[in-house]
């Protein structure tokens, strides 16, 4: 009991960062109808950059403030390079391809420039061994800062989206990009804005995971990114609630099947739920279904 | 320029080129070094393998970033079989190409249910978890690998008794990639090839004239999986060793980036890309170093610098009709379709298709309410209303798109309420769009030719091997095809890309598919919108065709002077109801109609 009780709290923890993954592709998704496949490797990067500024004789905090400025910056970078130029381009091909190699890139840049090899990364928040006993079930502390840091900032970006000015931008931006330039909202900015957020959330996701497993390398988002993915597609897409809920019922999930079954078996899961939510219910357990214009 | 591309795609066309080139690889193998020959090999399983990401992504339109996974299928289940079963290499070949298939098959029908970022992200994941099997599993030999494998260098590969050495399987894949692109030509340029572009473009209008999307999205994915799997299958006896790490993303990317760069939907494009990439990292230090930069920094700018890739650069693209169909005598030219002449008057006919009580609601909107409607041969009724009035969603729901919410559909005698739109195509009710949808890299031939498809019999394995049967049925189609475009006044741009015409153009091609189609209902959706004067004339002379021909035909339009010169009989919707039936002269006079269109209450109507 206790040790399924361990499972689903360690579920729920890494669940609410899948849930960071997923909020940073919706941002995206709602502002252009596109999703940024280089979302795993700015993931990496925040993650390498810290490291490597840490090495090089720095505060960690400055290294993750280095590291959140740039994957925002090489988001929006993204939108200009990858994106927009080729919007004109019918079928899903163009945008599809090229945020891929944005990712790439980054992914061949960092393992030519910071080695293949994994890098270890210092716990900043607690160490691993700290625990809290709640009922005498351990709590990692490590794990419960990160399920306060991500679920604290998924409420904050659902105040934002309901409550500013901005967010209300973003929403139309979202229903209907044309439209929302016609009434004068600055499209441009906004989408702009969204990507460098994406990023933004795509670095603290990256850096909280980097904290769990205590090593990043070159290769470290594509699993992530596809778990983000699916936590999003559980809940449904664009749905900030529907991405919390996805993320921690794939986080649960995951962690029961390692536990009980096999950790081998714990990577099939992301994708067999895929498989059967795309099946069963296609727009989500909080989506709402769309009709095709014809 | 132009004149290079058509020179250079006279030249690589000529099918004794390709007999020359086989010729001089199979002797010039014997006389060159082992390390060329083994690069040789590689260059045979990176041609199968963008040749195969080709068939799905760039002809039928379904991206995959997943494809290392059909490679590792191939290879695993050959090396399992043959090192840990003792299965003869041959037939261990055929299961493996038999199981990627499958796999492939299988993954269709959940990735058949989605598009784009969907897709994209399934076969990642795909990809993703083959790499994860492969790793973890025993019987694939986990992060170890599977070693000792029966290949040529092990000197250990015997089939039926006979010592297979470098050169020898050189041959065999040789041999084996000759085939498979001769077989794909065939394929690609038969009714099958064009079906799977007509999906790419749009499934909706795929569906429209007959071809069943779920059918070739599960025939694209088996194909192309059965490809990468018969090259998995050959990599694991040409390196005799099999670890995951030879089936990572890296390896969906190289594919990609293969095809992409090459020329995605052309027969030649991946085979250059295959050859490129297989010859920069071997040859060029530097670009081995930076191999996954620059294949980074190529997905990123391709689409700017070189969309088609170089095969779009330097020739022509890909036709899409057996070339010898369209070789044929003048004499042999198109003769027109006899046309069968009704005795009866047209209103005395029984109707072709009725609709009794028809009503579609989106989510408490309601677009029709109780509309019923009697279409009889050699009749042309039009379909009038303000916008919103449910004219499209008529079309929609008759057409299979939407399922009515209540109310019947008898076509033929038949209810097809709720069939599917291909079904529906296929039992002869053809439908226009508001906006045309064309293959837009098929030339006008092609589209129209693509009209024909619910009449094509040929399975795929005819088309493939080019049995004479499928010839004389693509022979007919053309010079039906033919036939068609004099009638519409497209003789002269027949050979050219529908892209690259005027609007009015694709107007009159959409409307020619729907009569090549030789259907039994049309269903037209505003055709005459947007046409010139000239090409008004002519959209008229087609569908007085239609009518001559004895279908029944349905014309949503809101030109009147076009409507009023054609058509027999009209029907006014307003808010999915039926205000007016009967003759055009009562519809201008009719109170109800004079209030829809001006917003004028009818007490106010003198």
């Amino acid at each position: 009991m206790i040790f399924a009780a361990q499972l689903v709290f360690a579920g729920i923890c890494v669940g609410a960062v899948y849930a960071l993954i997923a909020l940073g592709l919706n941002l995206t998704f709602w502002a252009t109808r596109t999703m940024n496949f280089a979302q795993g490797s700015l993931m990496m990067l925040c993650a390498v950059i810290a490291v490597g500024v840490l090495s090089g004789g720095f505060n960690i905090y400055l290294g993750l403030f280095a590291g959140l400025a740039l994957t925002g910056i090489i988001a929006a970078a993204t939108e200009a390079i990858a994106i927009r130029p080729i919007a004109h381009l019918t079928g899903s091909m163009g945008w599809v391809v090229t945020t891929l190699g944005v990712g790439i890139f980054l992914q061949g840049f960092v393992s030519k420039f910071f080695g293949s090899q994994a890098l270890a990364f210092p716990s900043f928040l607690f160490s691993a061994r700290d625990y809290v006993s709640v009922f005498g079930i351990r709590l990692s502390a490590q794990y419960m800062i990160i399920l306060a840091i991500a679920v604290l900032l998924v409420l904050l970006f659902e105040l934002f989206l309901k409550r500013t000015a901005w967010g209300r931008a973003l929403q139309a931006v979202a229903a209907d990009q044309d439209l929302a330039a016609v009434m004068g909202i600055p499209v441009r900015v906004v989408v702009t804005l969204s990507f460098i957020a994406s990023g933004v959330l795509a670095g603290v996701a990256g850096v909280l995971v980097a904290q769990i497993t205590g090593t990043v390398d070159a290769a470290f988002g594509f699993n992530l990114l596809i778990s983000g993915f699916v936590a999003a597609v559980i809940g449904g897409m664009g749905s900030t609630w529907g991405a919390l809920l996805g993320g921690i019922f794939l986080g649960i999930m995951e962690k029961l099947v390692g536990g009980y079954i096999s950790t081998a078996a714990e990577q099939g899961i992301a994708f067999a739920l895929l498989m059967v939510m795309l099946a069963v219910r296609p727009e989500g357990l909080l989506g709402e279904k769309e009709f095709v214009k014809v | 320029m132009n004149t290079f591309r058509r020179l250079m795609g006279r030249v690589l066309g000529q099918s004794l080129l390709a007999l020359a080139i086989v010729v001089a690889l199979w002797f010039g193998a014997g006389l060159t070094d082992r390390g060329t020959v083994q690069l040789l090999s590689f260059l045979m399983l990176n041609i199968l393998l963008a040749q195969s990401i080709n068939l799905l992504t760039g002809i039928a339109g379904q991206i995959s970033l997943g494809h290392a996974g059909f490679f590792a299928v191939g290879a695993y289940v050959a090396g399992v079989l043959t090192k840990t079963h003792g299965v003869a290499v041959p037939l261990a070949m055929v299961i493996a190409i038999a199981a990627s298939a499958l796999i492939g098959w299988l993954l269709a029908i959940p990735a058949g249910r989605v598009r784009e970022i969907y897709l994209a992200m399934m076969t990642t994941g795909f990809g993703l978890l083959c790499f994860e099997i492969a790793k973890e599993w025993s019987v694939t030999g986990g992060v170890v690998g599977l070693s000792g494998i029966a290949s040529p260098t092990l000197r250990s590969l015997q089939v039926f008794g006979w010592m297979v050495d470098t050169v020898d399987l050189f041959r065999v894949m040789l041999v084996a990639t000759a085939i498979v692109l001769v077989l794909m030509r065939n394929f690609v340029q038969s009714h099958h090839g064009r079906s799977f572009f007509a999906v790419q473009a749009s499934e909706i209008a795929a569906g429209s004239i007959g071809i069943a999307r779920g059918q070739v999205k599960r025939r694209a994915y088996a194909i192309s999986g059965a490809m990468a799997g018969l090259a998995g299958a050959l990599y694991a006896h040409l390196v005799g060793y099999l670890g995951p790490d030879s089936f990572t993303i890296t390896r969906s990317v190289e594919v990609l980036v293969m095809a992409i760069v090459g020329g995605m939907g052309t027969i030649i494009g991946p085979i250059l890309g295959a050859a490129l990439f297989t010859w920069l990292p071997e040859r060029l230090q530097i670009f081995a170093e930076y191999q996954f930069m620059v294949y980074g920094l190529i997905l990123m700018l391709i689409f700017l610098v070189m969309r088609r890739g170089i095969a779009g650069a330097i020739t022509e693209p890909t036709r899409f009709i057996a070339p010898r169909a369209m070789k044929r005598r003048p004499d042999d030219a198109g003769k027109p379709v006899t046309l069968q002449a009704e005795s009866n008057a047209p209103q005395n006919r029984p109707a072709l298709l009725e609709v009794h009580d028809l009503g579609r609601n989106f989510a408490g909107l309601v677009a029709l309410d109780g509309v019923s409607l009697a279409l009889r041969p050699g009749q042309i009724t039009a379909l009038i209303g303000p916008n919103g009035s449910g004219k499209s969603t008529l079309v929609n729901v008759v057409s299979g798109i939407y399922d009515p919410s209540r109310g019947r559909i008898v076509l033929g005698g038949d209810d097809i309420g709720g069939e599917a739109d291909h079904a529906i195509a296929r039992r002869g009710l053809i439908r226009t769009f508001q906006d045309p949808r064309l293959v837009p890299c098929f030339t006008v031939r092609e589209n129209i030719l693509l009209g024909g498809q619910r009449h094509f019999r040929s399975s795929m394995l005819a088309a493939a091997l080019h049995f004479p049967s499928t010839l004389r049925e693509e022979i007919a189609m053309v010079r039906r095809a033919e036939y068609v475009m004099e009638l519409a006044g497209l003789g002269a741009v027949a050979d050219q890309p529908i892209e690259s015409l005027p609007y009015g153009y694709r107007r009159l091609v959409e409307v020619g598919r729907a009569i090549m189609a030789d259907p039994v209902v049309v269903l037209l959706d505003e055709p005459a919108a947007g046409l010139s004067e000239a090409e008004l004339g002519r959209l008229a002379a087609m569908i007085r065709y239609l009518r001559d021909a004895g279908k029944a035909v349905l014309l949503i339009e809101h030109h009147m002077d076009f409507v009023n010169d054609i058509v027999d009989d009209v029907v006014v919707l307003d808010s999915g109801r039926e205000i007016y039936r009967g003759h055009m002269q009562g519809m201008r006079a009719n109170p109800a109609v004079r209030a829809a269109y001006l917003g004028v209450s009818q007490d106010c109507h003198a």
